[in-house]
């Protein structure tokens, strides 16, 4: 086990009242200027939209405080700040984990301490696509697994549906606690200049929630006065609201037993897996630890078997149950579907969401919000061009060049090619590829994602993001916690905002007023 | 409790417990090197060395234990103890084992704790072994026993006495009663005779197990084998005596999880409470706990043969009745 560490920690200057009490900007005294005194290095992009600046260069509104008390920031003070941040994460051993062939890492994932801020206004709008967007998906994921109505329809091909990798035919006719199939979910929203628009549905296994807690943590310690002052809405509450979801699930009478399934240390996410169990006091368990006796599921305790009610489970569908689904699964537990089915267990999420956040049935959202809710999307779809329809496809072999090429399974980052960032031979290779299995891919254009100010290299600069927010669905409703995973491409000019491509994240401050 | 947590718990008690009889054996002989003879020094290797079940890392299949520790150099033996990560016992490999096992069942664990080990384990890893030797080796081994100290006053002072707390403690009281006879046995069959040429001294051993002040307040400044070993065999008071690790042993399995569908304190504890019996008898004490007369040598080498097989016993029923029980055993009535 390696423990990677690429800075040397310093003593970190906490709670520099230059950069807390950013009494100077309050009112928007026009002395910050995008590209002028801490923002030399700012240079605005008119293509981009700047979460911070407006076009000629004042701060925005609701920014002014925050880029005042940045423009008096000392830059070696911001060092510092960072460098205290970073080496409280390595302490508390906030990484994680990537497996290489010969040995086991573990990174700590680059934060960036300047906030980015949300007007309430903004929030709502979000809140409210987020939780239509959500009750969609379940009332599309219910249908499709029992009258199957919107196929028939014409809603979504149905071969869409049911030839898509995530489609769990043994889902179908399973009765689910209150038709909630997704309990959690983490979408990823961009700005563009022309608003917010979502550009996946993450309602599998979404994660980075941990990472959101830990970005609020570390600004609240280092600019504690610069937090008070704006008035952010917590998020610190997200563990106690997944509890009560979770437990919401289930029929039992008492106390419901929950418990978090994860794949075990080495997974890239085991830090958050173990962090949300120690919040909630449930237990973190492996498969190993599951035993599936009479159609019951219990957990292997010191003292004996012990029943469980609700199992979130941080795996994929395919592991879940060796008898099921993959054979060689050794993450799940045999026999947990048929305790599942029997109705003695909730999964959360259930199995088979997959279907909702493929990238091709992605592209039909919108049409799925009206049939089922009879509403407008409240947020925009990104134009997604579908390479198994034959349009689609000579579209993208046309332009290659100007569009993202993405598998509609795919995830993190990889397996996609990026049009402008691309080489000749790159793209000639991705265009074979894309007429030998044309299913297999969807083509959007390349977002101008927003960019938010960060602390690179000694000065600040802007880069771009995106966000996660995390919407959690029980039987009492959704809710949107304030807040969410702000991810940043540190990389100067790259639009890849993945951990594992060279991202990072920041703190979303959802101002209240 | 999860079985799986409980195992992990109860090495991540072991391998703490184990990295402290490391470096307290090390200290003890690195203070030495200053001034002590060469064939002294070269016993006290042979001590820590077999105490801990090892051979030198540099012996020549074709010489005996003794001749190898004279033939090692300081540098080499300390090195193997502290920084080498492939040797299973060496204390960096210890405390990546721990970080390793906390990292299994940090849901259990306060932060705090967390932090503290994971910040041993980051200092040791970091470590310039080369650099620190120079220095001055007996800094570094004081500073890893600093360490460990804060660590025991972080578990002291945030672990609830919940069943992460009992299993963490059987961890360490189990690891610290086999080390315990295992240097016992090895004092005393190295030890040779007072006045003999190189020896091994008792207050030595006294100060080595950090009970040379209680002792000498009990009985005087004379360290005489008898004495000396019934002081680190049975005084309850002294926390590294046989008695005393015995004792919380089985304090923490009569606590574990009275309501679970079994209880299966019977056999850990039972061997437990024969254990201290074993140790009654052999200090002369009969059962209504007054002393006979000792007949001979008390102390001797299957009294430590018989300890150290039953304490292995105790290790296996613990497993066996608290993580590796049969699922047809674990089932609700």
């Amino acid at each position: 086990m390696t423990v990677v560490t690429t800075g040397t920690p310093t003593d970190p200057a906490m709670g520099n009242p230059g950069f807390e009490t950013g009494d100077g900007g309050a009112g928007g005294n026009g002395t910050v200027v995008a590209g002028s005194g801490a923002f030399a290095d700012y240079a605005l992009d008119p293509r981009f939209y700047d979460e911070l600046f407006r076009g000629d260069g004042q701060p925005r509104d609701a920014c002014q405080r925050l880029s005042a008390a940045l423009d008096r920031f000392p830059a070696e003070e911001l060092v510092k700040l960072q460098e205290g941040v970073y080496r409280r994460f390595l302490h508390e051993g906030i990484t994680f984990t990537v497996l290489g062939a010969d040995e086991v890492s573990e990174h700590i994932i680059p934060i960036d301490c300047v906030p980015r801020l949300i007007t309430a206004a903004e929030w709502r709008h979000i809140e409210s696509g987020l939780k239509q967007r959500l009750t969609a998906i379940n009332l599309f994921l219910r249908d499709i697994y029992n009258e199957g109505r919107s196929l028939r329809d014409g809603v979504v091909p149905p071969d869409l549906v049911l030839g898509c990798p995530q489609y769990r035919v043994e889902m179908r006719g399973v009765k689910v606690p209150h038709d909630i199939y997704v309990a959690v979910g983490g979408t990823d929203i961009v700005r563009t200049d022309t608003g917010f628009a979502v550009l996946e549905d993450n309602v599998r296994v979404p994660s980075g929630v941990s990472y959101m807690l830990a970005c609020r943590a570390a600004t609240k310690r280092s600019v504690p006065g610069l937090y008070r002052e704006h008035g952010v809405r917590e998020v610190e509450g997200y563990p106690r609201l997944l509890y009560s979801t979770l437990a919401s699930l289930s029929s039992s009478t008492t106390r419901p037993r929950v418990a978090i399934l994860t794949p075990g240390r080495y997974n890239s996410a085991y830090y958050e897996h173990a962090f949300l169990a120690g919040e909630m006091g449930v237990d973190l368990v492996e498969g190993r630890d599951l035993v599936v006796h009479n159609a019951t599921l219990y957990a292997r305790m010191a003292s004996g078997l012990r029943r469980v009610d609700v199992l979130y489970r941080r795996i994929d569908d395919d592991f879940v149950d060796p008898v099921t689904f993959r054979r060689d699964s050794v993450l799940g537990a045999p026999g947990l579907f048929h305790a599942y089915r029997a109705g003695n267990v909730v999964l959360a999420n259930a199995p088979g969401t997959g279907v909702a956040d493929d990238k091709a049935v992605y592209a039909y959202l919108p049409r799925i919000i009206r049939y089922f809710l009879n509403e407008e999307p409240i947020l925009a779809n990104v134009d997604t061009h579908l390479c198994r329809e034959p349009e689609g496809l000579a579209f993208t072999l046309d332009n290659l060049r100007d569009l993202v090429v993405k598998e509609v399974g795919g995830s993190g980052g990889y397996g996609m090619l990026v049009g402008p960032h691309s080489t000749a031979g790159e793209r000639e290779e991705f265009a074979s590829r894309l007429r030998d299995n044309p299913t297999n891919y969807i083509s959007q254009p390349v977002l101008p994602l927003s960019r938010a100010g960060c602390f690179v290299d000694g000065s600040l600069q802007p880069r771009h993001v995106d966000l996660r927010p995390f919407t959690l669905h029980g039987e009492d409703g959704q809710n949107v916690v304030p807040g969410g995973l702000c991810r940043v491409a540190l990389r100067k000019g790259s639009l890849v905002v993945n951990s594992s491509q060279g991202g990072g994240c920041k703190d979303l401050w959802v101002l209240r007023s | 409790m999860l079985a799986r947590v409980a195992a992990d718990l109860y090495w991540m008690g072991r391998y703490i417990e184990r990295i402290e009889h490391t470096a307290r054996l090390l200290k003890y002989q690195l203070a030495g090197l200053v001034d002590s003879p060469a064939d002294e020094l070269a016993l006290g290797w042979q001590v820590i060395y077999r105490t801990l079940g090892q051979s030198s890392p540099m012996a020549p299949a074709d010489v005996d234990e003794a001749e190898a520790f004279m033939m090692a150099d300081a540098y080499t033996l300390a090195g193997s103890l502290v920084e080498d990560h492939t040797n299973p016992d060496s204390m960096v490999t210890c405390w990546a084992m721990a970080r390793e096992n906390a990292t299994q069942l940090r849901p259990q664990l306060p932060l705090e704790v967390w932090t503290t080990l994971n910040r041993g384990f980051l200092w040791i890893r970091d470590c310039d072994f080369p650099a620190a030797w120079k220095e001055g080796p007996a800094a570094l081994v004081s500073e890893g026993i600093d360490r460990l100290r804060l660590l025991a006053g972080v578990v002291e002072a945030t672990m609830s006495r919940d069943d992460a707390w009992r299993f963490l403690q059987l961890g360490r009281f189990v690891e610290r009663f086999q080390h315990q006879v295992n240097l016992l046995c090895t004092w005393d069959q190295l030890g040779a005779p007072a006045g003999a040429h190189p020896s091994l001294s008792w207050s030595d051993l006294l100060r080595v197990c950090g009970a040379f002040e209680l002792y000498c307040r009990r009985h005087g400044m004379t360290a005489e084998r008898d004495a000396v070993l019934e002081f680190l065999i049975r005084d309850p008071e002294v926390p590294r005596s046989l008695r005393f690790a015995l004792q919380r042993i089985e304090q923490m399995t009569v606590g574990i999880d009275p309501l679970g569908s079994r209880h299966p304190i019977a056999a850990p504890r039972r061997v437990a409470l024969r254990l201290a019996a074993t140790l009654e008898a052999a200090s002369g004490i009969v059962p209504n706990g007054e002393r006979a007369e000792p007949v001979g040598n008390r102390f001797t080498g299957d009294l430590f043969g018989q300890l150290a097989s039953d304490g292995r016993r105790l290790h296996d029923l613990l497993m066996a009745e608290y993580v590796d029980y049969a699922v047809s055993e674990g089932l609700p009535s």
